[in-house]
Parts: structure tokens; C-alpha cells; sequence
């Protein structure tokens, strides 16, 4: 099979009423070759088209429930089999911040093979009680499925900047902490200027256990964080890393497989 | 009808007062006198619409009439040729580049804000918002500058019917950011100010920036007879009654309960698909014209659009939607509720716009059209409820309001030098005006959008300072940036209103240059007192010169603004605050520059000179000396220094720059150490008290870090401008030594400075 072309990649970037992180999303795809799209919920018809699903950050309906729940209850009422079959055949999902809030609202974070849709996890929030804007350092792990971080060496370290309210993640039981840890869903932990991840605030900007950043599914092709890679297209660290890497990953992965 | 009701205005002038009261417009008894004479030649007795109607459009809020006069006198009379379309619509246009303009709007949400800080300070972004998003812009960055009695005020202290300032600041942070943050645009600018003036009436202004397609710019105003007015976004409710009359007059110790009703509840989630959906229905054309629902709500903005056209407009008014059905007629036709926008549309396109905004989930009604007479009419199921001509209903009165000079504490005064200036020095840091404002700014989101490119606080993650100012990369394909900061020192304004005024437009220019931005454009919101009070005029008129002494002088001009009179309350008038926002072109923001030092063994020089100008200081204040002379400046000098600051900057010379402002070199040195933790060792020289030196804050003053590589180009480079200069040191180690005649007299580590300077907000905010 031909490998697929970076401008047929065709990405689908969810919007719905306080979403406000799209235009980032949608030109850091576009920069790199890629065919992103805009999509307000109220026009969603398939994801037939498309062979990635971004869902950005922001404030969907004022997150004035719980952050995510309420577009990840509108997801679950418009297209909720349609995107089981998708992340099923193995296409790639990522939420940002809110993006990643609403994944795991829809139980497809931390998201295990068997229970997929079952919600075992939350964002709560951050320890300090406030809404937290400040450039945080990132440490990939040993995760070396997730489609969205392919490109990024285990230990290489990112500069990316955080904003949110809400980005403590628990998990319903410590049991599934160490699944993850098992099954290498752990793909990024908050980390200091000497690259420890044994960090407190504010290094860790929400109190998130063993500082936890961003997770992908089982499978790796479902994956949410709550920093803003799409927020750092362009800065680099020493080793010329940036959040451009994550959605080069992903081209890199949908180009191999489909 | 019976919900219109006819008022006489054929009675004696003490029953006229009454009315004014009764009916809540404010109006004078002179005012309605010449209403009564409008009536008597139409045959009639006003209903309370109409009259309603003219308390809005006559407020000072609305027609600007104790201080029109005077900005047209001293402020208005400057060009620049980057301006396209400055001061007559709720936002200022200026050229970004040849297929772009950026759009500048700045206001004051004050009394809102005094009474209920959350609703008063996120409707006021909210306002901001739909005044730049009128113009056609997407709004791209947000600012705000607040100001409160120190949080630490006792509560003895706290008169009858005011609120803590620590609970009101917490309020308006808190509403600042919900709201800001949820519509997803950055708040990189602003400033937190304390001065125990701002006691009974905070001040909470806040500015945005656009950017617009030049093709895509559109007016407030209706495109021909026969366009058909929607109006679009949320209900109209019974929140924001009376805004702008309750902004034009004191606040007393009942405002808390009685004004409630004036403050309007913002609603950011439908605020951000409005202003999707109006920008989408604009970039098609299908609009003639758009304006925002602010103050006076439809009585405003339906008789302004339609005059500003040349045409009148005939409403129905049972087509408004309504929060509340029970509502009276005047009180839906001058509700402030917040997010809602004013279309006009030619009727063919009428289809496609209600489609965009159905498809967005945003309620949009037509509600009237336009017509040829230069009248307003208004129907209920039918009944015709109010008939005014459009030019009385909007103009206004215009008043030359009786002025008194004020006796001012401005001259010089002696004290004593402390002998500890390190521990001084530290005390200064510590104060809540110069201390690190990141308990604030990073309750804002300052980057969604990814297009701050230098953002508020720099430096190492974890130990950023202070920029003087924050770069936006507004577009996908251009290098090219726009720099924002905004200033006042109400210290200054109160012992001196020209000098104060005029070191506001000297810092806001400082702060530009000092990131490498040419000033482009400035907007002012001018927060005073009651006009009517002859004192508080004369502040006012003083305030306007001085800022007219600098603005002239420096290529850029005002483009938009904001009077906000009557800011007194149970405990007396706010000081004089002409809040300036400044913004700044930068032709590759590559090439920005920052506050903290970069590295060490780089030379340290200090641009401008330092005079004994002690009035109002920080270290005066800290020391606890009153009076004093203010800065002065010169506009010459400092359009001067920032050409050949810039030129050196665009070469690349200066490593890292700050301005020196509140607590002088010392305290600006040290705000350079703290965010890379790289140290200095600086020697002064000369006959002039180390004091002195160290904390005064004499205008047109910069540091500047530059390799030692580039002395000489340094060097030469300003001597060619005439600047004065004068290497004052090195960036070493870990610690700020300051020497003067070999002796020490500043010595502390960066740690030691930073402690200081990062923890004070947040010790007493937590």
C-alpha cells in the first residue's frame, strides 16, 4: 500500500460553542503540508473523510458543569458509534487542554481495549484552586506507541505552555495508574529545569499525581494533554524540539499507516 | 399604551428636579427645559420612552459633554499618517500594513465594577470585546489596567457602603479572567495599581486590539433606505437599567444596593459564537452596518446608526427578544444586557445572514428598517409609542464647565537619606505598586491563540519578570508585530495632573522602545472626578494639556478613548488617572527585545539623564516624605532617545533593555537580575546624593545590556543622536552590588531580590 500523502491527510477540528484553541490547531496542521478542517458540531455529518480528530481547547459550553462534560455529552448524543469505529480502525484522537478534558470525559482516556467508553478518570482542579498560565517543561516517557509523539525521543524534554483551571488527573482507582504505567500510557510528566520529574508546583502547574501531563489510550492512537503543544509551534529547545513535533508525529503516523 | 406613560413637563423647575430623580435619566433641570421646548414645538408632552431615550443619549457617558471641549481643544488635533480612522467610532483604525488595519478601543467599566467587581469587570471586557468586533476586527489581544485602595486597608478604615479593596480586586481579577479566558482571547497587558484614593471607586479599565482585513473594515452605520435592522446575541433583561446614567454621577453609600440593577450579567459563551458569526456575515458582505449594544443599549445604537448614515429608522419594538416578558417599553428599550450586536442589511441578503447566525446557535431578530427622515420612530403591536427627530435626540448639550486651579503639595522638599539602602532598596520591591504582578497575569490566559510572541512575564520558566511590554504576531504570514502596554502613576497625577499626565505618555512611550516597538498609536481612558466641581475640572483640563505636551511630538497620536467622570464616592474622588495605552510597530518581532540580563560580562549603560525630581516617588513614599517635584519631560529629548534606542536595536546591539520608572535604576536594575538570576556589579559616579541616583524617577531613562564587542557601535550610535549615556557597570554573578566612591552601597543576592520582589501579592491575595 502507498503511503499516504501529507496533503491528503485530511484532519477534522471539532468546534462547538467556547471552544478557542481551533485556529492553533488548524494552522499548526496547516504549516506542516496537511489538509485540517473546521467543523462546528451543528454541521457534523461523518467522520468518513477524515483520518484525524482534534478536539482543542477552550471552554466548550462555559465548562460550567465540569470541564469537558458537556461537549463530551453533545459528542456522545451526535456521532458516539461513529468515533468507536473510527478509534477502532486505529485513527488517530487528540484533545488539548480541553480537548483532553472531553476524551476523558468520553472514557476514551486512559481508554483500555476492553472497557472503552467507560469513564474511570477525571480532570479536576489544579491544587493551587486557580486557573494557572505558565510555561511548563515536559518530559516524554517510556510510551512508545502513542501516535502523537512518535518523533520525540524517551527523555527528551519540551518546553510547552500551560493554561487551565483544571488539570489535575485522577483516576478512579491506583490500579489503573499502573496499567498505564505498564502499558506505557503515560507519555508526558511535568518536569523541572534539571529535567527531575519528582516535582511539586510550580513546576507541576495543577498537583496532578506522579505529575502526570499527558496520556494515551491503550492502543496509543487516542492521546490528550493538558499543555499547549499547538501554543509552541515554533520555539524550540537546544535539541530543536518544539509542540510542532506532536503533529508531525501524528502526519508521520497516519502517512504510515493509511 | 398603558405601559407608556406621558410625562408633563409644563411644570415649575422644583417638580422638574423631581422628575429627573423620579424617573432616574439624570438629566439637569436646564436640560429638560430645552426637552420641554423640543415637546412644546411638537405639540406635545414627551412619554417616558422618549425621555428615557434622552437621559441615555445626553448622559456624559454617551455625549462626552463636560469634556468634548477640551479633547477636541487639546487632544484631537494631531495626525499621523498611519492613522485610517481615528476617534469617531467606538474602535480607532491604523494601518498594520498594506492589506491590514488593527483596530483600538479602550474603556472604563468603573461604577460597575465599585458595586459588583465579578459582573462589572467581565461585562466590561465583554463591552470592549463588541467594540472592536464592530469595526469588522477580529479582536486579538486584550488589556487592563486596575486600580484599587492597597489591599491591606483596615477595615476601620472602610466607609459606609464600600466594599474591601481586597475583595474587590479579587472580584475583578476573577471576573477579568472568566471571561477573558473562556473567549479565548489573551489578556497580555495591563497594570495593578494601589493609592489609597481608589478607596469608595476602583477603577477597572479595559482595552482590546483587533486586526481587520482592509477589505473586511466596516462602519456603525446603515448602508441606505430600506436596510433592515437585526439585532443578534442575547436577550434583552432588566440587567444594566440605568448604566450610563449611574456612570455619570457619584456614588453614595446607598449605590451598593439601589445601583445593582445598573450592572449587566456577562454571558462569555455567547459572546464568542456572536463574534463568530458577526465576523462571518461581515466577510461575506452581507452587512452595510454593524455597532455594539454598550451603554444605552438600543436607544444608543439604532438612532446613532441609522443618523451616521444620513437616514432615520422606524422600529418594532414587540420583536425584541426578551430575558424577562414582563418588562416595560422604556425599560427594553434602554436595557444594557450584555452580548448583543446591531446589524443593518439590505433585504435581499437578509436570508443568509439569519442562516449564519442560526447555524452559530445566536438568536438574531429583525426588529426595524431603515427610513429617509432623519427621525425615530418606534411602534408597539402597531401603536406608535415615540417620534423624536434623530440630530436633538443624539447630539447632546456641550458645556465649558467653571474651573479652579488646585492647591498642589508640588514643590521641593528635603529629608534624610536612610543608611541601610539595601534594605531599602528591598522595602521598595516589596511594595504591592512595584512588587511582581504574576499573581494576576497568570490568572489570565496570555497566549491562546498563539500569537503572544513576547508574552508579559520573561525569563526562566518559574522566575520570569517583567516585560515593559508584550509583542503580538498578529498574522499567519508577516513577521511583523504590534507591542502593547498600558500606564499611569496616580502619585504623580495627584501632586501634579500636567507633569503626571505627561510622565504617563513618557513611560507608555519608555515601555514601547524598551521591547523595540516604534510608537504607533495611543488610546487614553480618563478616569476623574465630578465635573461639576471646579477643582476636579481643572485636574481634568490639566491632565489634557499635559498629555498633549508629549503626544505630538512622537509621530503617533491618540486614535480612540474613554472619559469616565463622577468617579467619587463615600470616600472622596478618585486621583486624576489618565490611563494611556500605548502600541507599538515592530517590523520583525524577531528582533524584540526583553527586560531580564542575558549573560554575564556585558556592559550595562544608562540612557537619559537623572535629576532630582523626587515628587511622588516611590522612595519618598516609602521613606514617608510628602510633596516633591514631579518628573519632568521633555518630548524632544524622548522622541530623541527612542529613534536611536531603536536604530541600535534593529542591529542587533542591545541585549536586553528596561525602563526605568517606579523606584528608579535600583529598582529596574534589580527587575533585570531577577529573570535569568544573573547579577551586576554597577559604579555611580558624580556629586549627586547616592540616594538619588539610585531611586529617582526622572523620565526618559532606560538600561540597556550591550556585548562588549559592541561598545564602540553602541556608543556611537547614541552620540550621533545626542543622547546622553554613561556605562554604568557589567551584568556578574549572583548578586547586585551598586558602589558609589568605592564605597558600597547596595549589596544583595538576586535571591535575596527576588524574594522580595515575587512574594508580596501573593502573601496577601493567596
Amino acid at each position: 500500500m502507498n503511503k499516504m500523502e501529507t496533503k491528503d491527510i485530511n484532519v477534522c477540528v471539532l468546534r462547538i460553542e467556547g471552544t478557542n484553541n481551533e485556529q492553533e490547531i488548524y494552522d499548526s496542521f496547516k504549516r506542516l503540508g496537511a489538509n485540517p478542517r473546521f467543523v462546528h458540531l451543528n454541521e457534523f455529518r461523518s467522520l468518513e473523510d477524515f483520518q484525524c480528530l482534534m478536539i482543542p481547547g477552550g471552554f466548550s459550553s462555559g465548562d460550567y458543569i465540569r470541564a469537558g462534560a458537556i461537549f463530551a455529552s453533545r459528542i456522545r448524543s451526535t456521532f458516539w458509534d461513529g468515533l468507536l469505529e473510527f478509534v477502532k480502525a486505529g485513527y488517530p484522537v487528540g484533545g488539548i487542554c480541553n480537548g483532553f478534558q472531553v476524551l476523558v470525559e468520553l472514557g476514551l482516556l486512559p481508554g483500555f481495549s476492553r472497557s472503552q467508553g467507560k469513564v474511570n478518570a477525571c480532570l479536576s482542579r489544579n491544587d493551587s484552586a486557580r486557573f494557572e498560565c505558565r510555561h511548563t517543561l515536559l518530559k516524554k516517557m517510556d510510551s512508545r506507541k502513542c501516535a502523537f509523539t512518535g518523533l520525540l525521543p524517551v527523555g527528551e524534554q519540551l518546553v510547552v505552555p500551560s493554561a487551565h483551571a483544571e488539570g489535575k488527573l485522577l483516576v478512579s482507582d491506583e490500579k489503573i495508574y499502573e496499567r498505564m504505567l505498564k502499558n506505557g500510557q503515560i507519555v508526558f510528566k511535568y518536569c523541572d529545569d534539571k529535567g527531575g520529574v519528582d516535582v511539586g508546583y510550580p513546576w507541576n502547574p495543577n498537583g496532578s499525581p506522579h505529575n502526570i501531563a499527558g496520556i494515551c489510550n491503550e492502543k496509543g492512537n487516542v492521546f490528550g494533554m493538558m499543555p499547549h503543544p499547538e501554543r509552541s509551534f515554533y520555539k524550540e529547545n537546544e535539541n530543536g524540539f518544539s509542540g510542532k513535533v506532536i503533529f508531525e508525529s501524528v502526519i508521520n503516523y497516519i502517512g504510515e499507516r493509511f | 399604551m398603558s405601559d407608556v406613560v406621558e410625562i408633563d413637563l409644563n411644570v415649575p423647575e422644583g417638580r422638574l428636579q423631581e422628575l429627573s430623580e423620579e424617573t432616574g435619566t439624570g438629566l439637569s433641570v436646564e436640560e429638560l427645559m430645552v426637552i420641554r421646548d423640543y415637546f412644546s414645538r411638537e405639540g406635545r408632552n414627551p412619554r417616558d420612552i422618549e425621555l428615557q431615550a434622552l437621559g441615555q443619549a445626553w448622559s456624559e457617558h454617551c455625549c462626552y459633554k463636560s469634556s468634548k471641549y477640551y479633547l477636541k481643544k487639546y487632544l484631537f488635533n494631531f495626525e499621523a499618517p498611519q492613522n485610517l480612522f481615528v476617534i469617531k467610532e467606538d474602535a480607532g483604525l491604523v494601518e498594520f500594513d498594506d492589506d491590514h488595519a488593527y483596530a483600538v478601543a479602550l474603556e472604563s467599566h468603573n461604577h460597575p465594577s465599585a458595586i459588583e467587581p465579578y459582573g462589572g469587570a467581565a461585562t466590561g471586557i465583554g463591552g470592549i470585546l463588541r467594540d472592536v468586533v464592530c469595526m469588522g476586527a477580529q479582536p486579538i489581544a486584550l488589556v487592563d489596567p486596575i486600580f484599587f485602595a492597597p489591599p491591606t486597608t483596615p477595615s476601620d478604615k472602610i466607609p459606609k457602603g464600600v466594599k474591601h479593596p481586597k475583595y474587590i480586586f479579587s472580584g475583578v481579577v476573577d471576573g477579568i479572567r472568566d471571561y477573558g479566558n473562556r473567549v479565548g482571547i489573551p489578556t497580555i497587558a495591563g497594570m495593578t495599581c494601589f493609592h489609597e484614593g481608589y478607596l469608595g471607586n476602583c477603577l477597572v479599565n479595559v482595552g482590546c486590539v483587533g486586526m481587520v482585513d482592509k477589505k473586511d473594515i466596516i462602519y456603525s452605520r446603515v448602508g441606505g433606505v430600506g436596510d433592515i435592522f437585526i439585532l443578534a446575541g442575547g436577550g434583552t433583561g432588566r440587567d444594566g437599567i440605568h448604566g450610563v446614567t449611574f456612570a455619570s454621577k457619584e456614588l453614595d453609600d446607598e449605590s451598593q444596593t439601589a445601583s445593582r440593577s445598573a450592572v449587566q450579567v456577562g454571558d462569555p459563551i455567547m459572546k464568542e459564537p456572536l463574534i463568530h458569526a458577526c465576523l462571518e456575515a461581515n466577510e461575506k458582505k452581507l452587512l452595510t452596518g454593524l455597532k455594539d449594544l454598550g451603554g444605552g443599549g438600543l436607544s444608543c445604537v439604532v438612532g446613532e446608526m441609522a443618523l451616521a448614515g444620513g437616514y432615520g429608522a422606524v422600529v418594532d419594538l414587540e420583536n425584541v427578544h426578551l430575558k424577562e416578558s414582563d418588562m416595560l417599553p422604556w425599560e427594553i428599550w434602554v436595557s444594557e444586557s450584555q452580548e448583543r450586536m446591531m446589524m443593518s442589511v439590505r433585504e435581499e441578503e437578509l436570508e443568509e445572514v439569519l442562516a449564519i447566525f442560526k447555524k452559530w446557535d445566536v438568536p438574531a431578530v429583525i426588529i426595524g428598517k431603515v427610513v429617509e427622515e432623519k427621525r425615530l420612530s418606534i411602534n408597539l403591536h402597531g401603536k406608535k409609542i415615540f417620534d423624536m427627530d434623530l440630530e436633538f435626540l443624539t447630539e447632546g448639550p456641550m458645556y465649558k464647565r467653571p474651573m479652579k486651579r488646585v492647591r498642589l503639595n508640588n514643590r521641593e522638599v528635603e529629608f534624610e537619606s536612610p543608611q541601610d539602602l539595601s534594605g531599602t532598596l528591598l522595602r521598595l520591591l516589596n511594595d504591592y505598586n512595584c512588587a511582581c504582578d504574576d499573581w494576576v497575569i497568570r490568572q489570565y490566559d496570555f497566549e491562546v491563540r498563539a500569537r503572544t510572541h513576547c508574552p508579559p512575564l520573561v525569563g526562566r520558566e518559574n522566575y520570569e519578570t517583567h516585560a515593559d511590554a508584550s509583542v503580538i504576531k498578529p498574522l499567519e504570514d508577516s513577521n511583523k508585530g504590534l507591542a502593547m502596554t498600558t500606564d499611569v502613576n496616580p502619585h504623580l497625577m495627584k501632586l501634579d495632573p500636567f507633569w503626571g499626565a505627561a510622565s504617563a505618555m513618557d513611560e507608555v512611550v519608555r515601555n514601547l522602545v524598551a521591547v523595540g516597538a516604534r510608537p504607533h498609536s495611543f488610546a487614553d481612558c480618563l478616569n476623574f472626578g465630578n465635573p461639576e466641581k471646579p477643582e476636579k475640572m481643572w485636574e481634568f483640563v490639566q491632565a489634557v494639556q499635559g498629555l498633549a505636551h508629549v503626544v505630538g511630538k512622537i509621530g503617533a497620536t491618540f486614535v480612540s478613548g474613554n472619559v469616565s467622570l463622577y468617579n467619587e464616592g463615600p470616600a472622596g474622588a478618585c486621583p486624576p488617572t489618565p490611563g494611556i495605552l500605548g502600541i507599538g510597530m515592530i517590523e520583525d518581532v524577531e528582533k524584540a527585545v526583553s527586560t531580564p540580563f542575558k549573560g554575564e560580562g556585558n556592559l550595562i549603560y544608562l540612557i537619559g539623564s537623572t535629576k532630582d525630581e523626587m515628587g511622588g516617588s516611590l522612595y519618598l513614599r516609602t521613606i514617608g516624605v510628602e510633596g516633591g517635584i514631579v518628573p519632568r519631560v521633555n518630548p524632544y529629548e524622548l522622541s530623541n532617545a527612542a529613534s536611536a534606542i531603536l536604530e541600535l536595536m534593529k542591529k542587533d546591539i542591545v541585549i536586553s533593555c528596561h525602563d526605568l520608572s517606579e523606584g528608579g535604576l535600583a529598582c529596574a536594575l534589580a527587575e533585570m537580575c531577577i529573570g535569568n538570576g544573573i547579577g551586576a556589579k554597577v559604579i555611580l559616579e558624580g556629586a549627586m546624593r547616592p540616594d538619588i541616583q539610585l531611586f529617582s524617577e526622572s523620565n526618559t531613562r532606560w538600561i540597556c545590556e550591550v556585548d562588549p564587542k559592541d561598545r564602540a557601535s553602541f556608543e556611537d550610535g547614541l552620540r550621533g543622536h545626542q543622547v546622553s549615556f554613561k556605562n554604568i557597570g557589567a551584568t556578574k554573578g549572583n548578586e547586585l552590588i551598586i558602589e558609589k566612591g568605592s564605597k558600597g552601597i547596595i549589596d544583595l543576592s538576586v535571591e535575596a531580590i527576588t524574594e522580595a520582589w515575587q512574594r508580596p501579592l501573593w502573601e496577601i491575595m493567596g
